[in-house]
C-alpha cells in the first residue's frame, strides 16, 4: 500500500473544531509500516473552506481529518476523490496516529475527558 | 436576592427543567469542558450529552467563535456546523455562574435557533414583495402592507380569490410572517372528502384505545389551520368552528370532553362569504367570524401591469431551475402572452412560462415555443416564426 497524504486543519494542537476556521494546517505523509509520520505546517493567510480546499489540491492530499465541515465542502472534497473523515474531536496528533494505525473513523471523539488534552 | 444554599441546589433536579427550555443549553465548567447539555441543544448540534460530557465545548458547538482565545460574553450573532454537515444561524449568550465568593464556577452556553428568523429576513428580501408573493401592482403593494399587520393578530382570516390567485401563498406567507412561524402550518381542502373524514381530519379522532389521532388543530399546535374551500364545509362542522372562533376550543371525533387549542385559523374560498351564505353554503355566524379579517385576491386581467413582471420573474426562476440561458421572449411571443386573460390567474402564467423555458433552445422565446393550448385560445395554433 503506498504512502498517503493527510491535511488536518489545526486549532492550537487540536484538530480544528470547525473546517472553514482554521488559520493553519498540517500535512502529514503516512506510510504503512513506518512509525515516524513527518509532518509540515501550513499557515493560511485567513481562515477559510475555500483556502482549505485549495491547499488539499495543491498539496495533493489523499485523506482530510477535520472536526465541523459543511455540506458543500464535504461533497466537494469527495468529488476531487479526497477521503474526508469529519467529526473528529481529538488533538492532532492523537487523530494521526490513530489514523496510521488504520483505526480512525469519522466521528470519533479522542480527548482524554476531562483530562488535560482538553485544555 | 438571597442566595440558594448548596443543600437546596444539590436537592433540585435541573435537568428535566433545562429539557423544557426552547433554547439550547450547554453547561460547561471552569475549563470550558462539557458537563452536560440540553435536549434543544443535543437536537440542534446531533450530539448526545452522554457522549461528549467531559469534551472541549468548542468541539460539540463549533461555533462561529469556537476559533477565538477568550470565551464571548454577552450575546452574539454567529452559527454552527452541527454533526449533519449543516450551517445553522444561531444566537449565542454565554453566562458565568458563580459562587457565593464570586468565583465563576461553570458557564451556560445559550443558543437561540435563528434559522426561521433568517429564512423570513431573506423572504423579506426577495424582490417584488413579501415572501413568495410577486407583484408591482397598486392592488398587491396595498395586499402586501396589509399582510405583516394581519400576521400579527390572532383572529381568523378569510382569504377570498379566484383559483390560480395565490390564497395559499397568501395563507402560508400570513403564517410565516406571524409569530407563530416556528409552529407548523397545516392545510386542509373541505372539498373533495366525506364529512366524517373530514370531521376526523380536522379535529381529530380519539380511538377506542383513548389514543389521540391528530387532526389539523392537534398538528398545529400553536401554529395555524389553513382551511381552503370553506364553502365546502359541511354545516354541522361550520358550528363546531364557530365554538373554536368564540371560545378556542374543540373536540376530537368520539371524545366526551372540548380540548383547547392554540392554532390560529386562517380559510379561503374563490367564493365571497356573502354569496355562499346567501347560496346557502356557509352559515352567517361563520362568516362574520371570518370576515373580520378579509383579503381580496385580485385576479390577473384586473392587474395588467403585473403580467410583465411575473413574466420576467418566472422565466428567471425557471431558467435557473431548468439551467438554460433563456433570456427573454421575441417581440411577437411577448405581445401574445401580454394580451392573454390568464383565466388561471397566475398559476396559468407560471405553468406558461415553465413550459415555454422548458422545451425553448433558443435565448429568446419565440411562439413556437408556448403551449398549443393558449395559442389555439388566442387563434393562433401551428404559429410558429419569431
Amino acid at each position: 500500500m503506498r504512502s498517503k497524504r493527510v491535511l488536518i486543519p489545526l486549532y492550537r494542537d487540536e484538530v480544528a473544531p470547525r473546517f472553514d476556521l482554521a488559520s493553519a494546517a498540517l500535512v502529514a505523509v503516512v506510510t504503512p509500516g513506518e512509525e515516524a509520520i513527518p509532518t509540515t505546517d501550513f499557515l493560511l493567510p485567513q481562515p477559510s473552506a475555500e483556502g482549505v480546499c485549495d491547499l488539499v489540491l495543491q498539496k495533493d492530499v489523499d485523506v482530510v481529518i477535520c472536526g465541523a465541515i459543511e455540506e458543500e465542502y464535504y461533497h466537494y472534497l469527495r468529488w476531487k476523490r479526497v477521503e474526508v473523515l469529519d467529526n473528529v474531536a481529538a488533538p492532532a496528533r492523537v487523530a494521526l496516529e490513530r489514523f496510521a494505525k488504520g483505526a480512525l473513523r469519522a466521528g470519533d471523539i479522542l480527548f482524554a475527558k476531562g483530562g488535560s488534552d482538553a485544555r | 436576592m438571597k442566595p440558594l444554599s448548596p443543600e437546596i441546589l444539590a436537592s433540585l433536579d435541573l435537568a428535566p427543567v433545562l429539557d423544557g427550555l426552547p433554547l439550547g443549553v450547554a453547561v460547561l465548567d471552569r475549563d470550558g469542558l462539557l458537563v452536560t447539555m440540553n435536549a434543544a441543544l443535543e437536537r440542534l448540534t446531533g450530539f448526545a450529552r452522554d457522549e461528549v460530557a467531559g469534551v472541549p465545548g468548542r468541539h460539540v458547538l463549533r461555533s462561529g467563535l469556537c476559533h477565538k482565545r477568550t470565551a464571548q460574553e454577552g450575546p452574539a450573532d454567529t452559527d454552527i456546523v452541527n454533526r449533519h454537515r449543516r450551517r445553522i444561524p444561531v444566537r449565542l449568550h454565554s453566562l458565568p455562574v458563580n459562587d457565593a465568593s464570586g468565583e465563576m464556577r461553570y458557564r451556560l452556553d445559550l443558543v437561540e435557533d435563528l434559522s426561521a428568523l433568517k429564512a423570513l429576513e431573506r423572504r423579506l428580501e426577495e424582490p417584488g414583495g413579501v415572501g413568495g408573493l410577486v407583484g408591482k401592482s397598486p392592488q398587491m403593494e396595498r395586499l402586501m402592507r396589509l399582510l405583516p399587520a394581519m400576521a400579527q393578530a390572532d383572529a381568523p382570516v378569510i382569504v377570498i380569490g379566484e383559483t390560480g390567485t395565490g390564497k395559499d401563498a397568501v395563507a402560508e406567507t400570513i403564517h410565516k410572517l406571524s409569530p407563530r412561524s416556528r409552529e407548523p402550518f397545516v392545510r386542509v381542502n373541505c372539498g373533495p372528502m366525506s364529512p366524517e373524514l373530514l370531521e376526523a381530519e380536522i379535529f381529530g379522532r380519539r380511538q377506542p384505545t383513548g389514543e389521540i389521532t391528530p387532526g389539523a388543530f392537534q398538528r398545529a399546535g400553536a401554529g395555524t389551520v389553513h382551511l381552503s374551500d370553506i364553502g365546502e364545509l359541511p354545516e354541522a362542522l361550520q358550528v363546531r368552528l364557530v365554538q373554536f372562533a368564540d371560545e378556542g376550543l374543540i373536540r376530537p371525533v368520539g371524545a366526551a370532553m372540548d380540548v383547547r387549542s392554540q392554532a390560529r385559523l386562517i380559510a379561503s374560498s374563490p367564493v365571497a362569504p356573502e354569496e355562499l351564505v346567501r347560496a346557502g353554503k356557509l352559515r352567517r355566524d361563520m362568516a362574520y367570524r371570518l370576515g373580520a379579517l378579509r383579503l381580496d385576491l385580485p385576479p390577473l386581467r384586473e392587474r395588467r401591469e403585473d403580467i410583465e413582471f411575473l413574466l420576467a420573474h418566472f422565466l428567471e426562476l425557471y431558467a435557473a431551475k431548468f439551467r438554460k440561458k433563456v433570456e427573454g421572449f421575441t417581440p411577437k411571443a411577448r405581445r401574445l402572452l401580454l394580451s392573454h386573460d390568464y383565466p388561471g390567474n397566475v398559476r396559468e402564467l407560471r405553468n406558461v412560462v415553465e413550459f415555454a423555458v422548458m422545451v425553448c433552445t433558443k435565448p429568446d422565446i419565440p411562439p413556437a415555443c408556448l403551449p398549443v393550448h393558449l395559442l389555439g385560445h388566442l387563434g393562433l395554433a401551428g404559429a410558429g416564426g419569431e
